[in-house]
């Protein structure tokens, strides 16, 4: 291995060491919330629903709960890893090295797509043995599911670098990210919704992250998949430039 | 060769504090170096902008003949530093801050390895190598940083107060460790407020106030350059204290000096 190599492996080998010591909180816990989702709507309430779009309910809203524990999870490890390195000052380390700011930002953004990867991982495995949830479109699933990580690992270290305490991160993921999430169709069908809301669920970016890895899942859609790749390429690469820049200039991580 | 050359270097923050005003240090390979200054005087300003914790806003700095500011790996390869604040990641052990600082300086993993037990060994942190970092004691938590700073052979070494709230005996054990290290080859830039440490380990030395350097030279040379007797004196004129020299202290009746 280069030297180049070698760093680059130890700046995210130390983020998955991170969130692997403290694994009852970063994947024991985002589990149990998937499982409990699961068990409320899928068992609890799917019993009463029937089919959706001729989906069974729980299939149905199984894709949008990996797609969540994938997104919140990657979001939430970057967030808090670079927020909590910084008050302890402890990012300085890494920011003294070598390291460009390339391979700072990929090593932090890898950290949480692979706690977002094993928690989406584990809850589809799961899935496949409790309801056997099909995957009919591969080959949009995997791209989409990487772009969702991915952008939510981007979003995770644009809103760590940005605070300056934990509220900021917190009020992030409560006021923003959750409600986006919860109101982009995860439990439901946007095309079931009365008149505004069917519309102005069209205006949430989360609602196409769904629609794209419910199809690579059960193959159903309401919206345009190439359309929705597309835009949420560009989101994701758009977003990566914006945090290359901010680590560039060391915004709020150098003096 | 220069082991350290800043040239007019400068350092706004954006409140518009200005940190560093066109500071030039030049520092020989081997030397060991003090810089020396009341508080807020721009010490740790002026060790960021040499290590990439802060970025100047003028000047230029060159370590070992590469620039540290733009193209700066080959720069930040050559430096180790350990800052005033133990800035140690709680999540990690002990054992485990030195390898992966190790590991972004690009050090393969036998060699990691290596280093890691040879500096637990050094700083009596053998026993602890499996602790978590938060579980450490202040002077435990201070070898540490100070090991981990040393963990990729650096050829300069930054030591920011390295001495600042530590025992006798290890403030000791550290200047026996830098001292050797330095007779090795390492040049050492050393920021501290105990002026008898610049004087036993320093071969030269520079008062930093206000963001300049105001004076340079030897201890002797510092002590001519302010018409004084030693380095503390010449000190205490830099920072308008004269009337706190020792000189001036007046022993109690029947007291002997």
């Amino acid at each position: 291995m280069s030297a180049a190599q070698i760093r680059f492996a130890t700046l995210w080998r130390r983020e998955v060491n991170r969130f692997m010591k403290i694994k009852k909180q970063t994947i024991g816990a985002p589990l149990l919330e998937t499982f409990l989702y699961i068990s409320v709507f899928g068992a609890a309430l799917g019993s009463r629903i029937d089919k959706l779009h001729g989906i069974d309910y729980v299939v149905f809203v199984i894709p949008g709960l990996i797609m969540m524990a994938f997104a919140t999870n990657s979001f939430s490890n970057n967030s808090s890893s670079i927020l909590q390195q910084k008050f302890q000052g402890a990012i300085q380390d890494q920011l003294s090295s070598p390291a460009s700011p390339a391979e700072l930002l990929l090593a932090f953004s890898l950290g949480g797509f692979m706690r977002g990867l094993i928690v989406a991982v584990l809850t589809f495995l799961v899935s496949v043995v409790l309801v056997g949830l099909p995957v009919d479109h591969v080959l949009v699933l995997i791209p989409s599911l990487f772009l969702v990580g991915f952008f939510f690992s981007q979003l995770g270290v644009l809103i760590g670098v940005r605070a300056e305490q934990f509220d900021d991160v917190a009020f992030a993921q409560t006021f923003v990210l959750t409600p986006l999430i919860f109101l982009g169709g995860v439990f439901y069908s946007a095309a079931l919704l009365p008149q505004p809301y069917e519309t102005l669920t069209h205006f949430n970016p989360i609602y196409y992250m769904i629609n794209l890895v419910r199809y690579g899942f059960v193959g159903f859609t309401e919206v345009s998949i190439g359309l929705s790749l597309l835009a949420l390429t560009a989101a994701t690469a758009a977003l990566f430039l914006v945090n290359l820049r901010l680590f560039s200039r060391g915004y709020r991580l150098r003096a | 060769m220069k082991a350290l050359d800043i040239q007019q270097l400068e350092k706004r923050y954006p409140n518009g504090v200005e940190a560093l005003r066109g500071v030039s240090v030049e520092i020989a390979e081997g030397e060991f170096f003090g810089l020396l200054g009341p508080n807020g005087a721009g010490k740790s300003t002026l060790i960021h902008c040499t290590t990439g914790l802060a970025q100047p806003t003028g000047g230029s700095i060159e370590i070992f003949g590469s620039d540290a500011i733009d193209h700066y790996a080959d720069a930040r390869q050559a430096v180790g530093l350990a800052p005033q604040e133990p800035n140690i990641d709680w999540f990690l052990t002990v054992a485990e801050t030195l390898d992966y600082h190790a590991g972004y300086f690009g050090m393969p993993r036998k060699e990691r390895r290596r280093r890691t037990a040879e500096l637990l060994e050094t700083f009596s942190l053998t026993e602890k190598r499996d602790e978590r970092t938060r579980t450490l004691s202040g002077g435990m938590k201070r070898r540490l940083i100070l090991a981990r700073a040393m963990m990729h052979r650096p050829r300069l070494l930054i030591l920011d107060e390295p001495t600042a709230g530590v025992d006798v005996e290890l403030r000791l054990e550290l200047w026996h460790y830098v001292q050797k290290i330095n007779q090795e080859g390492t040049t050492i830039l050393l920021t501290t407020h105990y002026l008898e440490e610049a004087e036993q380990l320093c071969d030269r030395i520079a008062f930093i106030a206000e963001g300049q350097i105001v004076a340079e030279g030897t201890s002797e040379d510092l002590a001519a350059r302010f018409d004084v007797a030693n380095l503390e004196d010449a000190y205490l004129a830099l920072v308008g204290r004269k009337e706190l020299s020792r000189s001036h202290i007046e022993l109690a009746p029947g007291v002997e000096a």
